[in-house]
């Protein structure tokens, strides 16, 4: 479809012409090309006589979402539309299918799921493949976890060649923040034919745009812009078709073969693009910058990136408990914490027994990119679990791990090659870890041999060559490092090393960890996976990048400390009480005073004599107006911490955790604003509850579900809209109707006591102390 | 015109806090502070709007229910719709402190509350001025689920408005706004002075410039 002696045009605007031809406010210019086929065969055939080889049929916005209601199938739509295209183009040039945003926003911003996104472009891509469609073209797509799902639906349910363009402000992020970086990365992995840009910006402003994504993509690359910039008040175009080819004119010189226009551009336009002609000095495209990625940061695979390794249940009793409870809140607490310490990239791991770590491993990755902007690294054995993990990242992910058995690298590599993920290849096999650091390395050539088979290229395979005890033992320290020296400079692959296992067993380990990770560091590590908490970890990762010139006049590591704190933060005053620190919103304070607390009195009797009297003050004073929310919600707050404290001690001795009773809580299906919920949330958690958090948008069923399986006596219902209010009674209905016996109470700001009544519910919870009292009637 | 986001309206932030023209008790100062700085740094205020011709008191092809809007716009030649948001940085930056801090989340849904409420009134502000070039007024600012104008005209206002492509704005079926931090609205164009209810000249941001004021008149009756 593009050979390289001639660049392939494509068609302007279709909307800009459908409106000019009548098309009214409120009508979809998909039903309008069904009732007016000649209009819009005329359009489509005023640019194939342009010059036009490829056309896109007017199929924009027909998906079932938008066709709701209004009396079409998505299958009648596509194929009249499709016919039309199609007896315009002739033999003369092909149609594509064009599929536009669903119009709904995906989660975790919005509601949209990954699976519903897929459905709808299922639907849409069966029916024009059917219609005979020559390929098919996503474009003005704003949200790289929308592409994804639209990439993944084309790859697997259809086998028409697959062509993307994303709209980007001149920031260079779309309007969910996706950047050009990471769509090149993610979709090019995911097996797009042909990437670029649409819409958003004119010729000029798209350049440097263009020539980014050059730097990290091999694909073939699209350029379809609007004519300059639209009158901000008539949303008109004035730029003319001379003046857009003439910008146009730059693009080929760059490598870029795929040209056409978006809003504002005509059948002239196309024309006056006719005249170009591919570059034949065209630079050469440059060297692939490599790296992994999430929707909108990319962490480039350059120096040393810090791996993340908190996520982890292993040897962690605290963690394992908030698995088994299904605590996404305390999983996304410890990824927000990485970020802010500087991790480059989040290993995520939830294996534990009885845990369907598959179903977790997709909970848990779309929590945490709910809060942070890290790419991750998937890390689990199940193959089921490694591909829901890729399958929910929006990004591009590393998998860890396969090892050098012919089996497991059978089993992942097909799945590293299918989501275009980076892999980690543990250098051992059935026969464990080799002694010697030459067997290890060969172990590391065997993995790169089948990921090569695999058509994942080398820069993509990461190799571990396993860091073992210094206490069970010594001299495989050396090995470890003579085999990362090796592979960094024999074999040229990035090296990942879990370093904190080197001093397993030690007193004061961060000094063997530490030294060791710069040892490691300087024989070629470069993605350490650390706790980068530990502030010496990442002072000596600092220090590292400093020493090594990656970090460019230590600009980042004079950044690092020329604002620390000179001293440590003081202990409390003498004089500070608990209660105070509480009522004052002071976490670290109450944290150490419920530290020395600890060392009279057992944890039971400090919550009971001294956590919940301190708020039950707090909560009089904001009964009484004399503090207010915010106020109540950071001495809640530092209740946590001491709580927080409690419950990390009662879990590392293997205790069952303190709790007064479980409690669900669910913003309800439809509705999106959970601030309120997560405000009783925190009320009810420092009350001694604990809390079944579900979440917003929460369907019927999976409160029910929940209610049932977690055996709830108490379910708190969230909405704040008129419209949601009904999912709220509904909700009500289906907990009556399973025969659960449980309370439900409702809050949310367009509630009364009288509407909570006639919903069906128990309780109306005016505020968030109201809902701690009623889970005190209800559950003592 | 441009979205601009004006200087955080602290007295307004506090309202929705709940302190109702109390003082900002002392601890609480610097949280305010550095929530609204996070706020405004995370905004990316952007803004869509479309005149459109009156036929009867109605805009042909976008039907809104209700007697409230009717009123508004039956003295009017134009009706404006309006589309703002500050975008889903603001957006994921609630949803982060929601799980690291409930006391700063809190805060900053004030704070971001405030701020697209701020860029409202400077588009308020600018048309009001363009207008008075025209020999034009401009009514109050009318949005969905006010007075008996339904929630559910939503999307068809986002659709009229190409809100989606334009600036990143969507509806759910439920017809929330996302990014949540956003808001639509109807304006009306008239050749007289109109009547406002919600706002006067002393919360317009022009109140220093006006060439109304300057003139010894108003903008509005």
């Amino acid at each position: 479809m593009n050979d390289n002696k001639k660049l392939t045009l494509l068609d302007g605007a279709t909307g800009t012409m459908i409106q000019a031809a009548g098309l009214k406010l409120g009508e979809r210019p998909e039903l309008f090309g069904m009732e007016h086929p000649d209009i819009v065969e005329q359009i489509h055939r005023a640019y194939v006589e342009a010059g036009s080889d490829i056309i896109y049929a007017n199929t924009f916005g027909a998906n079932a979402h938008k066709l709701a209601g209004l009396g079409h199938s998505v299958e009648e739509v596509i194929s009249a539309n499709i016919a039309t295209a199609r007896a315009a183009a002739g033999d003369r040039a092909k149609v594509a299918l064009d599929i536009g945003p669903i119009g709904e926003l995906m989660e975790p911003l919005g509601t949209l799921s990954f699976d519903e996104a897929y459905a709808l472009f299922t639907e849409m891509l069966r029916a024009g493949e059917r219609a005979g469609a020559d390929l098919v073209v996503f474009e003005t797509m704003t949200d790289l976890a929308e592409a994804r799902a639209a990439v993944l639906a084309a790859k697997e349910q259809t086998s028409l060649p697959v062509w993307v363009t994303m709209s980007f402000e001149a920031s260079g992020r779309t309007f969910t923040g996706t950047t050009v970086a990471s769509m090149a990365v993610t979709l090019g992995g995911l097996g797009a034919d042909a990437l670029g840009i649409n819409c958003s910006l004119g010729p000029d402003e798209i350049y440097p745009l263009i020539q980014e994504m050059l730097a990290w993509t091999d694909k073939p690359v699209i350029v379809k812009p609007n004519a300059g910039l639209p009158d901000p008040a008539t949303g008109a175009y004035s730029m003319d078709a001379e003046m857009f080819a003439r910008q146009m004119s730059r693009f080929p010189a760059l490598g870029v073969t795929i040209l056409g226009g978006c809003c504002g551009t005509t059948p002239e336009f196309i024309r006056a693009l006719s005249t170009l002609a591919p570059d034949e000095n065209a630079a050469a495209r440059p060297a692939l910058r490599r790296g992994v990625c999430s929707a909108s940061h990319m962490t480039e695979l350059k120096g040393v990136r810090v791996i993340g390794e908190r996520i982890n249940p292993t040897g962690k009793k605290r963690f394992q408990q908030a698995l088994r409870e299904r605590d996404l809140n305390y999983i996304m607490e410890r990824a927000i914490e990485q970020a802010d310490a500087g991790a480059d990239i989040l290993d995520i791991n939830v294996g534990l027994p009885g845990i369907d770590e598959a179903e977790m491993m997709t909970q848990v990755v779309r929590a945490v990119q709910s809060v942070v902007d890290l790419p991750l690294q998937i890390d689990s054995s199940d193959p089921a679990a490694i591909e829901a993990g890729l399958r929910e990242c929006a990004g591009r992910a590393i998998v860890n791990s396969v090892n050098a058995e012919a089996e497991n690298l059978e089993r992942v590599l097909p799945l590293v090659k299918k989501y275009g993920a980076a892999v980690v290849g543990l250098t051992m096999d059935k026969s464990g870890i080799p002694q010697t650091a030459d067997a290890r390395v060969a172990l590391a050539e065997r993995i790169l041999d089948a990921a090569a088979a695999h058509g994942i290229p080398r820069e993509d395979v990461l190799i571990d060559c396993l860091t073992l005890t210094i206490s069970a033992q010594q001299e495989q320290a050396a090995e470890t490092l003579r085999a990362v020296r090796t592979v960094h400079e024999r074999l040229g692959l990035h090296c990942v090393l879990g370093v904190s296992n080197i001093s397993f067993g030690l007193p004061t380990r961060a000094h063997v960890t530490v030294s060791f990770l710069t040892q490691a560091m300087l024989c070629g590590l470069d993605l350490p996976i650390v706790n980068p908490n530990q502030s010496e970890i990442m002072d000596a990762v600092f220090a590292f990048r400093a020493l090594s010139g990656e970090d460019r006049d230590c600009a980042r590591y004079i950044e690092r400390f020329a604002s620390a704190p000179s001293a440590p933060t003081a202990a409390p005053s003498s004089e500070m009480t608990l209660e105070a620190a509480i009522l004052k919103g002071l976490k670290q304070e109450t944290a150490q005073l419920t530290a020395a607390l600890l060392e009279t009195m057992t944890e039971l009797e400090v919550i009971n004599e001294r956590l919940i009297p301190a708020l039950d003050v707090v909560g009089e004073k904001y009964e009484k107006q004399e503090i207010f929310l915010p106020q109540l919600i950071n001495a809640a707050n530092a209740a946590c911490a001491g709580f927080d404290l409690i419950k990390t001690r009662i879990a590392s001795r293997g205790g069952e955790s303190v709790s007064k009773g479980k409690i669900i809580l669910a913003t309800v299906e439809g509705d999106i604003h959970d601030i309120g919920k997560n405000i009783v949330r925190v009320v009810l958690e420092n009350y001694g509850y604990q809390v079944l958090d579900l979440g917003r948008d929460v369907p019927v069923q999976s409160v029910v579900d929940a209610a049932v399986r977690e055996n709830v006596s108490l379910v708190g219902l969230s909405a704040l809209m008129t419209t949601t209010v009904d999912s709220m009674r509904r909700t009500i209905q289906a907990l009556r109707a399973s025969g659960h016996p449980c309370k439900v109470m409702v809050g949310g700001a367009v509630l009364t006591p009288e509407y909570a009544e006639q919903i069906g519910a128990d309780y109306y919870a005016r505020d968030a102390k109201a809902s701690a009292d009623i889970a005190k009637e209800v559950l003592g | 015109m441009q979205a601009r986001l004006g200087e955080p309206d602290r007295d307004e932030i506090l309202t929705y806090l709940g302190f109702h023209g109390r003082e900002c008790p002392a601890e609480l100062v610097g949280q305010l502070t550095e929530c609204m700085r996070r706020v405004t740094e995370a905004a990316r205020p952007r803004l869509v709007y479309r005149r459109l011709p009156l036929e009867g008191g109605e805009i042909r092809g976008l039907p809104l229910g209700g007697g409230d809007i009717r009123a508004l716009l039956a003295p009017c030649r134009e009706a404006v719709l309006l589309a703002v948001t500050l975008g889903g940085g603001v957006e994921r930056l609630l949803m982060r402190s929601g799980v690291s801090d409930m006391g700063d989340a809190v805060i900053m849904d004030a704070c971001a509350s405030a701020a697209v409420e701020s860029v409202c009134e400077n588009f308020d502000a600018d048309l009001r001025l363009a207008l008075h070039g025209e020999g034009l007024y401009l009514t109050d600012r009318f949005s969905p689920g006010y007075g008996d104008l339904p929630l559910d005209c939503q999307s068809a206002l986002c659709e009229a408005l190409n809100a989606q492509r334009r600036i990143g704005l969507t509806v759910t079926e439920t017809q929330i706004l996302i990014p949540r931090k956003s808001v639509t609205a109807i304006m009306g164009i008239a050749d007289t002075p109109q009547p406002l209810q919600r706002h006067g000249c002393g919360k317009c941001s022009l109140s220093a410039t006006c060439p109304y004021r300057k003139e010894g008149a108003k903008c509005h009756e």
